[in-house]
């Protein structure tokens, strides 16, 4: 009989494989229970139809952290990130706002649609990099329980309360209001290009339900100016091969480490013995015991599915029930002929390597939002859409092209619930719109896949569909993410611990939950 | 005679700031532009300290008790009215949700643990969280002292409260739309957000502020005319108090430049005025930083609300009654401003006092969402009636003899709210009310202190910490500020 494992990890999406890679590496032996066919979770590549890759939930690989990508050694197993560079936003008016990659193109850009925003421009920028720099360390930091009163929290706070006190005044100042407003009114102060506000804002509404005048929003603008930062290492755009390929290399270092990864195993429950995790149950009926216990699932699916209500503290299961999911976005994947014509700026050209952002002004965002909280998908929604094929020719046959649209809002509750025929209607509506700056759309789409919520609850097992296992909002953050007292990826149970996304970090292929996971369970102090 | 101090504004914190320099044996000379008070009780909660010791209560300060302290009419016809006594106001909920019921004396309980930490932090000028200075580092900790009193329980609150949209909140709690919209709207008073934007559960703890457990709106007082009528400090109002400059030299103010061009000199000047209007209109151009003039042009102050003054012949049958029957309700009114326009369904609150004449009774009426400048056009006598007619024709479905008892009527736009009280964009808070904006943030961090970047220029006013309907406490910690500059 082969020798026990150490550690059993629940679910194979990119942050459960990260915490077994380190756990391997560090001798442990680690086996990966993945329900699905294939691992990757929500960062997946398939070939929905023959011939082209989607990515089928997410689109960019963000923030992916750059100790990630050196202690496991993720380009020799084959990550290779390719550059995002531009962003073009094109406009109800036949104009468009473009942002490229190169910094001088795009402040001449802006120039000729305000060159009070084009001089306002640099001094953002370098402001935002001050205070992603400030903020960047906060990622790879284990939360203190600030209720607690324990040697190791009260030294967390004091570390915490120094890294800000020691911070310059006005970036402390501009931190502060990052952190507690709007984007709509922060951009407000610095711009008045609306498309540029809109395009700027819209990565604050992402995976929330939330429009861009609320406040708490502003703060996600940081992660752009991050992934500048961690741009040396290549951490931010597109992964080739789609984001599975991300998954699929951090299995091959995790199996490098002789961690092992089981595919089709779909874990039933945790076992547990005298209020300790001793393995799990599958839904095949087999057991597998190890004493370390790790989940990547979300929050709700592990404590209220996998352990069970009746064995944890009333309140922590409150605290549970409380967090927030509401999926609010959506996908839409199509494999197309040719590719598609923008009015805005027609023909082929770089535009097409980079970002499309459907986000003409910050009303048009809200309107979006508009129909989502009242329980409709948005007629008229925002989309951020990117053309892999484009930097990778490998994600279509030749001459053809895939298109990845991300579409918020997608509310999962929606009015009367989700049918196969308001998927459908929601599809058409994101090619509508769509359709109204690239008039040829429709005649070249061979293939059309639709994402909603419900579809990447099911398919995924993401809770409510959201895509960061959780609201990103400042009351689901840092030592409340995903329960106060339990935010160090410890949980109730001696020898379950959790690893996904709806701990700090949290959000995106980032892989900061699984890392910091994994040296929560090593003991290293972080 | 030679002054210490010019106060500019005699409204609560102008005064108060007056009153405490005069205690201090400072010579102090108030001007005020407008004659008496608004024609509203609406004062809000006055620390107990500045009522001690300004010897408030001994010269006739009251404060309003009404008892329901809000009334809201049931879609079936009733009316659910909460009262000061927790229990009394839970046996009205149980109409509704014995669900509720049950929860509400909890819920009472743990904001009012919240409320009391926010009401020790508003009695004192802002800590500074940056400063190396042992005072400041000693308010810091005890600061945290505090928020470690709470207990574990009333920290994760606060936590999680404060950024949180107040729909969030008390979906966490209850489950009665009526209940929730009642509660709700203390969220987002004067503010240009709706109950499902983040930073609105903190607006309800603002306004829970002063009020006893279990009363989630602001206290109403009559601190403006016993302020008036205190002695101690000369006041002159009218035409010939009008400020038209604060004037400088060498980087100090020498005092002001009045309308008629009469000149005061005093080494101090205190503006209530709003910081717009004090450091961008007032103050003598050329002396700030374009940096601080940016940040005072930043400062969020969008006036949301219209009064309508009703004079009745008759009492209406409530003390307060809200026009607020669910959060959506409350969301769908934002909705309008959002976009510029005045909300089709706003919400109202409306409250009653006895008039000044036997038999009349006013009843001034809350009404938001009503934008400083509708994005379809200016504020004209036809929009302003449409608003009046909209609001009495809302409260008479509610209360159907009110209609009748009408006798006459007056609509206050925001702009006219700024015209009449120098009210910015016609919000009253001077600065809006959100998380960017209160403590060292508020209205920004280089005024959080009082000190304006000009020496011996002041703010006291509504902008200032704690501000945003807390009546006088600003005026107070500035006074602090000025004689511990001397």
């Amino acid at each position: 009989m082969a020798r026990p494992y150490d550690a059993i990890v629940i679910g194979g999406g990119h942050n459960g494989l990260v915490t077994a890679a380190y756990l391997a590496q560090a001798g442990k032996r680690v086996v990966v229970l993945e329900r699905r066919e294939r691992v990757g979770g929500a960062a997946v590549s398939e070939q929905v139809f023959p011939g082209f890759t989607y990515s089928v939930f997410s689109y960019v690989v963000s923030l992916l952290r750059p100790e990630i990508i050196r202690d496991l050694e993720l380009p020799r197993h084959g990550l290779h990130v390719l550059p995002l560079e531009s962003t073009l936003t094109p406009l109800p008016n036949g104009d468009y706002l473009a942002q490229w990659g190169d910094h001088d193109q795009s402040r001449r850009e802006l120039y000729r649609h305000s060159p009070r925003d084009a001089e306002a421009y640099d001094e953002f920028g370098r402001l935002m990099h001050h205070l992603a720099r400030a903020v960047r360390p906060i990622l790879g930091m284990r939360p203190p329980d600030p209720t607690s009163l324990s040697p190791r929290d009260l030294l967390g706070l004091l570390t915490l309360g120094r890294h800000f006190r020691g911070l310059d005044r006005p970036v402390f100042h501009a931190l502060h209001k990052l952190m507690t407003m709007s984007s709509a009114d922060y951009l407000d102060e610095w711009f008045e290009t609306e498309a540029l506000k809109a395009t700027k804002g819209a990565s604050g509404i992402i995976g929330t339900l939330l429009g861009p005048r609320s406040p708490g929003t502003a703060y996600v603008l940081l992660h752009h100016y991050m992934g500048e930062i961690d741009g040396v290492f290549r951490a931010w755009g597109f992964a080739r091969g789609g984001t599975g390929s991300v998954s699929e290399a951090i299995a091959s270092a995790a199996r490098g480490f002789g961690a092992e990864i089981r595919t089709n195993a779909s874990v039933a429950r945790v076992l547990l013995r005298g209020g300790r995790a001793t393995g799990v149950v599958l839904e095949s009926g087999d057991e597998i015991a190890a004493p370390i216990v790790v989940s990547g699932a979300d929050p709700r699916r592990t404590f209220l599915g996998l352990v069970g209500e009746a064995h944890l503290p009333g309140e922590f299961v409150e605290d549970i029930r409380r967090f927030r999911f509401r999926g609010s976005s959506g996908k839409v994947n199509l494999a197309l002929d040719a590719l598609p014509n923008f009015t805005c700026l027609p023909g082929v050209g770089p535009h097409l390597r980079g970002a499309v952002s459907v986000s003409p002004s910050v009303a048009y965002l809200e309107r979006a939002y508009d129909d989502a909280k009242y329980g409709e998908f948005s007629r008229r929604p925002y989309m951020d859409i990117v053309i892999p094929s484009m930097i990778d020719p490998g994600m279509a046959p030749p001459g053809k092209h895939v298109m990845s649209i991300f579409v918020q809002y997608c509310p999962y509750h929606l009015n009367g619930g989700w049918t196969d025929a308001k998927r459908e209607a929601f599809g058409d509506a994101v090619i509508d719109t769509l359709a109204r700056f690239a008039p040829n759309l429709k005649s070249i789409i061979l293939h059309r896949q639709v994402i909603t919520p419900a579809d990447t609850e099911r398919i995924a097992g993401l809770a409510e569909g959201n895509i960061f296992h959780g609201e990103l909002t400042l009351q689901q953050l840092f030592f409340l993410r995903p329960a106060p007292a339990w935010a160090d990826y410890r949980t109730p149970i001696a020898g379950l611990y959790q690893c996904g996304a709806g701990t700090h970090p949290g959000g995106g292929i980032m892989g900061g939950s699984g890392r910091m996971a994994a040296r929560a369970i090593l003991g290293a102090r972080s | 005679m030679t002054l210490d101090a010019v106060v500019i504004g005699a409204g609560a914190d102008g005064l108060v700031a007056a009153h405490y320099l005069a205690r201090a044996g400072k010579r102090v000379f108030v001007l005020e532009r407008r004659d008496g008070n608004p024609p509203w009780p609406d004062a809000g909660w006055t620390p107990p300290r500045v009522v001690r010791e300004l010897a408030l209560a001994r010269h006739g300060l009251r404060t309003a008790a009404p008892d329901p302290w809000l009334a809201v009419p049931l879609p079936d016809g009733g009316r659910l009215e909460l009262w000061r006594d927790v229990r009394k106001s839970a046996d009205a909920i149980r109409r509704l949700s014995p669900r509720d019921a049950e929860r509400w004396p909890a819920f009472c309980e743990r904001m009012a643990r919240l409320a009391r930490l926010l009401e020790a932090l508003y009695a004192a000028p802002p800590f500074d969280p940056l400063s190396r200075a042992p005072a400041d580092l000693w308010r810091l900790a005890l600061t945290g002292l505090r928020a470690r009193r709470l207990g574990r329980q009333g920290m994760l609150d606060l936590l999680r409260l404060l950024p949180m949209p107040v729909q969030d909140l008390l979906d966490d709690w209850f489950e009665s739309d009526v209940l929730k919209g009642a509660v709700g709207a203390a969220g987002i008073l004067h503010l240009k957000q709706g109950p499902r934007s983040g930073g609105t559960a903190f607006g309800l703890l603002h306004h829970h502020v002063g009020s006893p457990p279990g009363v989630f709106r602001p206290p109403s007082s009559n601190l403006g005319r016993v302020l008036e009528s205190l002695p101690g400090v000369e006041v002159r109002r009218g035409d010939r108090a009008v400020v038209a400059r604060i004037a400088v030299r060498d980087g100090r103010v020498t005092g002001v430049v009045l309308a008629h061009g009469e000149e005061i000199a005093a080494p101090c000047v205190i503006s209530e005025a709003d910081p717009r209007t004090t450091l961008c209109d007032l103050l003598e151009p050329g002396w700030l930083d374009p940096d601080v003039v940016g940040a005072v042009r930043h400062v969020r102050c969008r006036g949301v609300t219209a009064r309508v003054m009703l004079t009745l012949d008759r009492a209406p049958g409530f003390e307060v009654l809200a026009v607020a029957p669910s959060l959506d309700y409350l969301e769908r009114a934002y909705d309008h401003a959002k976009y510029g326009r005045i909300s089709e369904q706003p919400y109202l609150e409306a409250r009653h006092e006895a008039g000044s004449n036997a038999g009349e009774h006013r009843v001034t009426v809350h009404a938001q969402f009503a934008p400083y400048a509708p994005a379809d056009g200016g504020w004209d006598a036809a929009r302003r009636e449409a608003l009046g007619d909209r609001g009495v024709r809302t409260l008479a479905e509610h209360v159907p003899a009110l209609s009748d008892t009408v006798v006459s009527r007056t609509v206050l736009a925001p702009p006219d709210l700024e015209a009449a009280w120098g009210w910015p964009e016609g919000q009253p808070y001077h600065a809006e009310l959100a998380l960017d904006q209160v403590l060292f943030m508020r209205p920004m961090p280089q005024l959080s202190a009082y000190r304006a970047p000009v020496g011996g220029l002041y703010l006291c006013g509504p902008a200032m910490h704690p501000g945003a309907g807390i009546a006088g406490a600003a005026g107070a910690n500035a006074a602090k500020v000025v004689l511990r500059d001397g």
